[in-house]
């Protein structure tokens, strides 16, 4: 009873410094408190987000906030079409003595303590760098000066730009599975939000901006125990469970329930995907947004609130529907959840 | 006696034996007629002839007359043929002959009706069969030359057309018709057709049906529960997709009318999300009580309906 009262004392401690993280970020970037709201989520879930987006919508700036509020070790890296994995690792140059040398590459700089680790334009690299990102991702571990570096704290954050498709590399579905969300980043909706980011001159010069961040809200080497925390914490009932199985099963076969999309057959439009993983991503980032939204158990509100985000880009559609993919999948699960009955 | 003699005695004996069976083919034909006197213009004749065969012969229908005009003034009117089997040897007809006759006599005439030639056969051989002609006498109607003057014959009305009863078949009309018509309007409902079309659900009121009796009589966890759900699928219908407690202020937008509610409902959901997601059923059953949740569906129904 009392480890109980405890584990929720610090949680609802926790929660706090959750909002803070939030706001704080928000203090930079405009109108996006869902972006903001489900990275959070996916920071206490530990889990790794590809940002989706046109150029200069802020996704970078985003990213730099977040790893300013969280602390704790940054590393960023550009992708370019001819960097390979050993850039990543191993930093080659001539030392002032004239020699060749080999230092640790950015991945390694900062240590085991690299808190966040920012991909930029992913997709311009190559599959090499993919398959290491990978590893880096699922086991949070890379293979350099002939030892084992791990990185506990680690968390991916990558971003891709969708307008641009010429010398790009589309990731793997195996990557993609990896990341906990695919998140889209679109334009601020509200027109005081987008005059301000055009004529506060504030806007203007992101570094100085950056700096109106409070540094290390949050402390990166406690995450991962706050993690498991909410985990254990955060109940998910067994109506709730019947819920999220139903969900599964409808995204999987959405001709059953009687769904309709305009001009798609439905019964060829789901080819597989909503993976084991994604599921269980899924109930892990949905345990999340139940505690930062101060409650101990999971409601179906959570689970679609982070549905599309989490589950979209595991779902693999008919390579006819791929070109309509963003229109068609959001459709599919609006219509899942409108149709499975919640208890 | 000659030689010649003696041979024409034999001929004849010989032709006697070959006409004999003939002769005796026929054994009677009798005729029976009514009275042979006074008749006028238009009077049917109804004659009937008694005919004997041996058993043999039939008598072949192709030579029965038709009934046609015979002379300018007699026309045959019927013709029937009664066969009554065979009794010892004897095949019995009756042929019955209906005449008509339209003769106009100035005085008493004698008429004569030409008798009617049948043939019998049994197979190759063919008989003649003769019914007899039959006279009779007609009479005038009227005197010749009228010695009386002539009165104007005063015509009576016509009769009155006989009313044929139908007021037993207007009746059951009138009813079929009256089934008809419920009938249809019964599809027209069932169908949502014309002003059916803007007939509501009401899915309140079906829910407040369906649990107002089982939280009555047991109030256990299993009941709560399934009242609650009967509940939320009301709203889900109401809202046309699935309403969570997050969606109750776009629900409130989109049907004003449970505003009135609003804070009952907000109950409902908090408790909903106690028993189903927190597992708390006792804590749920204690902050909302099952009599409350009666009370709370029939609100809602209220609300549904238009009331306050």
């Amino acid at each position: 009873m009392r480890i109980v009262r405890d584990t929720d004392s610090v949680l609802s401690d926790w929660r706090g410094h959750a909002l803070r993280f939030e706001g704080e970020i928000g203090k930079v970037v405009l109108g996006q408190e869902r972006v903001i709201r489900l990275l959070a989520i996916a920071t206490f879930a530990r889990g790794h987000v590809l940002l989706e987006g046109d150029v200069g919508v802020g996704k970078t700036t985003l990213l730099r906030a977040l790893a300013r509020a969280i602390g704790g070790a940054f590393e960023r890296i550009e992708g370019t079409i001819d960097l390979m994995p050993t850039d990543l690792v191993y930093h080659a140059h001539l030392g002032e003595d004239g020699r060749p040398r080999i230092d640790p590459g950015p991945l390694l700089r900062q240590g085991e303590q690299l808190s966040v680790f920012f991909f930029n334009e992913i997709n311009r690299a190559r599959p090499q760098v993919h398959s290491l990102l990978l590893r880096l991702m699922a086991e949070r571990s890379v293979s350099a000066f002939n030892r084992e570096y791990h990185f506990p704290h680690v968390q991916v954050f990558a971003d891709r730009n969708r307008v641009e498709r010429e010398e790009t590399f589309e990731l793997p579905a195996a990557a993609r599975d990896r990341f906990l969300m695919e998140v889209q980043v679109g334009m601020p909706m509200e027109t005081e939000a987008r005059r301000s980011l055009v004529f506060d001159p504030r806007f203007h010069n992101v570094d100085t901006l950056l700096m109106e961040v409070e540094s290390g809200v949050i402390d990166p080497e406690a995450l991962e125990t706050v993690a498991r925390a909410i985990q254990s914490g955060v109940r998910s009932s067994p109506a709730l469970e019947a819920y999220t199985l139903a969900l599964w099963e409808a995204i999987r076969n959405p001709a059953t329930l009687g769904i309709e999309i305009e001009g798609v057959d439905m019964a060829r439009l789901v080819q597989g995907g909503a993976s084991p993983r994604g599921m269980s991503y899924l109930v892990r980032a949905a345990r999340v947004r139940a505690w930062l939204e101060g409650r101990d158990m999971v409601v179906p509100e959570d689970l679609r609130a982070v549905f599309p985000e989490v589950m979209a880009h595991r779902i693999f559609i008919d390579p006819v529907y791929e070109l309509r993919r963003e229109r068609i999948v959001g459709e599919l699960i609006a219509g899942v959840f409108a149709r499975v009955p919640a208890p | 006696m000659g030689l010649r003699a003696r041979m024409g005695l034999l001929l004849l004996a010989a032709a006697m034996l070959t006409s004999c069976p003939a002769l005796a083919q026929l054994r009677s034909v009798d005729l029976y007629a009514p009275r042979p006197f006074g008749y006028v213009i238009g009077d049917a004749i109804a004659l009937t002839a008694e005919i004997a065969l041996d058993a043999p012969y039939v008598l072949d229908p192709a030579s029965l007359p038709q009934p046609r005009p015979l002379d300018y003034w007699l026309d045959l009117r019927d013709v029937r043929l009664k066969d009554h089997g065979i009794e010892d040897g004897v095949r019995h007809y009756t042929l019955d002959l209906v005449y008509q006759t339209f003769y106009a006599p100035l005085e008493p005439r004698r008429l004569a009706i030409p008798g009617v030639a049948l043939s019998a056969v049994d197979g190759e051989r063919r008989v003649a069969v003769n019914v007899p002609a039959w006279s009779f006498l007609m009479s005038p109607l009227r005197e010749i030359i009228s010695t009386a003057p002539g009165q104007a014959m005063a015509l009576r009305p016509d009769i009155a057309p006989q009313p044929i009863p139908t007021a037993a078949t207007m009746r059951r009309l009138i009813m079929v018709l009256g089934l008809t018509l419920v009938a249809f309007l019964a599809l027209a409902w069932q169908k949502g057709w014309g002003p059916f079309g803007r007939r509501r659900s009401r899915p309140f009121a079906q829910a407040a049906r369906a649990i107002a009796a089982p939280l009555a009589t047991a109030p256990d966890a299993p009941s709560y529960r399934r009242a609650l759900l009967a509940l939320h699928r009301a709203f889900d219908v109401t809202a046309g997709r699935g309403v969570f407690a997050e969606d109750l202020p776009a629900f409130f937008e989109a049907h004003p009318a449970f505003r009135a509610a609003e804070a009952e409902v907000r109950r409902l959901f908090a408790a909903s999300r106690r028993v189903f997601f927190g597992d708390d059923t006792q804590g749920a059953q204690r902050e909302l009580p099952p009599l409350e949740l009666v009370a709370i569906s029939r609100r809602l129904r209220a609300v549904e309906r238009g009331g306050p």
